[in-house]
């Protein structure tokens, strides 16, 4: 078990957990910072604020409940369903691939695909909103024909980690995909 | 697609001029080298060869070449050729004819990320109707890279959109280290629309790859005469002149047929004559043709014709000649320094003028009197090869690699010196803020934040594997 820290695409710090269950499972985890208390009160401040300018020139209190209301709904949809806390791999020799992904609420959600779909794991490079990054991704197998790849998953896809943190979990998964 | 068979005839570097290449031991520095055009494969086209055929004869020399054009359709994102030579097909907007969208600025996020983790240090961009390659000149002097550009066509001086153009080639090159032509008419038309300085201008011709286009005369049918013509059919390569010349020549020869290869606006004039004079058994239009199908179309044929109003340096006739066929031309733009005396009949774009040309090649292909096939073929094959032309280019890019990028300041200078008051000031508010622009993207991303690439070709190149079919 090993814990380092990397940053991802636009500098932010990550933290990558590997943890060696036995030769054949692995596990990686990717944490990006917690969402920071400052974020939330710059936010909350500016929705009042102007909400009070509003309420100063309409004098109506519904504009001042609504955005009350929009702050709160508006936190709950981020930490639900936009700020991902931690990206999870599972990797197991022989059966199969676990990713998973944690949400700020506590929400999880995962995926398993199987290793018999599985072709390989690979790093590979794309256009994502006018740069240049790489990525891990997995490649399935074309169920048909032995040497097509039928789809590609994408992995750690919030956390968008640098080539450095991408190299070390791709040689790690490797060792794994050699075995069987 | 992309990954096309390399003959096996690569072998041997120094074949085409040993004597020139002893002697200078001193081993060249490498560079890292960014093609830039709109048009790359899948388009197809003389510019679109070149820059794959130039490309895989620098990496084969260890320079480290990436190519970025726009996205064909569904082909976008990051692919890799044979040899790894990478192409970036950017999602930029099409306008009018495979050329992208320009806003001078719109390009410079994406381009600087390439150009940052590539590690490039020439920009190499290639035809003037490329609006990314004058985009990726721009930028590449903001970010104070080494700059070349290589012109694929000619120009008029005296219509609407050529003055427009010429403006804007002058605004493009006034700054550029280097320009490269195709032939001494093309650089002659070059330095007079972009007012430039003839001192950075040189002149590197097109090659073909010979052993594509072989002579094989058992194709053809000796009990007749088939002329063949390969080109896109439009304006401006005079397909109204064949237009003219198919019915006056058929009526002459009963044995004279015509077998025309390629696509565009002007099929219907050579539809209409074909259904005019009733010659649909002699005039066989062949649509659009593959480049590896070109061959097989060319051997079926005596003589080749070229019957263009406009070229800075014609590839088809070369091909044509590669393939043992006799070439009967117009004598326009570049084409008279392409070919041997003796190998060409050239005419004055009339159609009086090419009958009179063609008339004289048949007389001599039914006489006997033309030279063979085999002959023609393996006097063509050592003028132009693309081995050659990667050899200069280098000697290009060794040039432009000691001379210093110009300042901020003096290229506003050069601009207004050059570019006329108007055009020039606009144009250098325009450098002032693409400068601005490359700050703020400085700011947000900065060069430490991007990785940097993995190299596939180069001094330290990665790409030992060799794709079996």
């Amino acid at each position: 078990m090993s814990e380092e820290k990397f940053t991802d695409i636009n500098g932010k710090p990550i933290s990558l957990e590997c943890r060696s269950h036995s030769s054949f499972c692995r596990e990686f985890v990717v944490s990006a910072p917690k969402v920071s208390l400052r974020a939330v009160m710059v936010c909350t401040c500016a929705v009042w604020l102007s909400a009070y300018a509003a309420f100063f020139v309409t004098k109506n209190t519904a504009v001042l409940s609504s955005a009350i209301v929009t702050t709160l709904v508006g936190m709950m949809v981020h930490i639900h369903l936009i700020k991902i806390d931690h990206e999870r791999l599972l990797i197991v020799g022989s059966l199969g691939v676990q990713v998973s992904s944690c949400f700020a609420s506590g929400r999880e959600s995962a995926t398993f695909i199987e290793m018999s779909s599985i072709k390989d794991i690979v790093i590979n490079e794309a256009i994502h909103m006018q740069r240049v990054i790489y990525y891990l991704c997995i490649l399935l197998k074309e169920p048909s024909d032995p040497n097509g790849v039928s789809g590609v998953v994408p992995l750690f896809q919030s956390s968008k980690p640098r080539l450095n943190c991408l190299v070390k979990i791709y040689k790690s998964c490797q060792e794994i995909l050699g075995q069987c | 697609m992309g990954q096309r068979k390399r003959p096996g005839a690569r072998g041997s570097l120094t074949s085409a001029t040993p004597g020139r290449i002893a002697l200078p031991a001193r081993k060249s520095a490498k560079h890292n080298v960014c093609m830039v055009s709109d048009f790359f494969y899948p388009n197809m086209g003389g510019v679109e060869s070149h820059i794959y055929q130039l490309s895989q004869c620098l990496i084969e020399k260890g320079h480290k070449v990436i190519v970025v054009t726009h996205a064909y359709g569904n082909r976008k994102g990051i692919r890799y050729l044979s040899s790894g030579l990478k192409v970036y097909y950017l999602p930029l907007q099409v306008m009018y004819n495979q050329s992208t969208v320009t806003t001078c600025f719109h390009s410079l996020p994406l381009l600087r990320c390439i150009f940052v983790r590539e590690r490039i240090t020439v920009v190499h961009a290639h035809s003037s109707f490329s609006a990314m390659a004058h985009d990726s000149l721009f930028h590449a002097k903001a970010m104070g890279l080494n700059t070349v550009f290589t012109d694929h066509s000619l120009f008029g001086f005296a219509d609407v959109s050529s003055v427009l153009t010429n403006k804007l080639l002058t605004i493009s090159l006034c700054d550029t280290n280097h320009i490269i032509c195709v032939s001494y008419t093309s650089k002659e038309n070059t330095v007079l629309r972009a007012a430039l300085d003839p001192e950075i201008v040189s002149v590197i011709p097109n090659a073909v790859d010979p052993g594509d286009f072989t002579p094989d005369p058992s194709k053809r049918d000796d009990g007749k005469i088939t002329i063949v013509v390969v080109s896109r059919l439009v304006y401006r390569k005079g397909i109204d002149l064949l237009g003219g010349i198919i019915p006056e020549l058929c009526l002459k020869y009963p044995d004279l047929h015509f077998l025309i290869g390629g696509e565009g606006p002007k099929r219907i004039v050579l539809e209409e004559v074909r259904e005019k004079y009733q010659l649909h058994d002699r005039v066989r239009l062949l649509g659009a043709l593959e480049h590896k199908d070109v061959r097989n179309v060319l051997v079926q044929g005596h003589i080749f014709l070229n019957t263009s109003l406009t070229e800075a340096f014609c590839m088809a006739i070369v091909e044509g000649a590669s393939c043992g066929l006799q070439v009967v031309s117009t004598r326009v733009g570049g084409i008279p320094e392409v070919l041997p005396e003796d190998l060409i009949t050239l005419c004055e774009p009339t159609v009086g003028s090419l009958c009179e040309g063609l008339e004289l090649v048949i007389g001599r292909q039914r006489a006997g009197t033309a030279p063979p096939p085999a002959a023609v073929h393996s006097r063509v094959r050592t003028l132009y090869t693309w081995r050659n032309v990667a050899e200069r280019t280098e000697k290009v890019y060794d040039r432009v690699a000691t001379a210093a990028v110009l300042p901020l300041d003096q290229r506003l200078r050069r601009l207004r010196a050059r570019c006329g008051p108007v055009a020039g000031s606009i144009f250098a508010l325009m450098a002032v803020l693409d400068f601005l622009f490359l700050l703020l993207l400085r700011w947000l991303v900065p060069d430490s934040l991007i990785d940097v690439a993995v190299d596939a070709t180069g001094p330290n190149g990665l790409w030992t594997q060799t794709w079996k079919g």
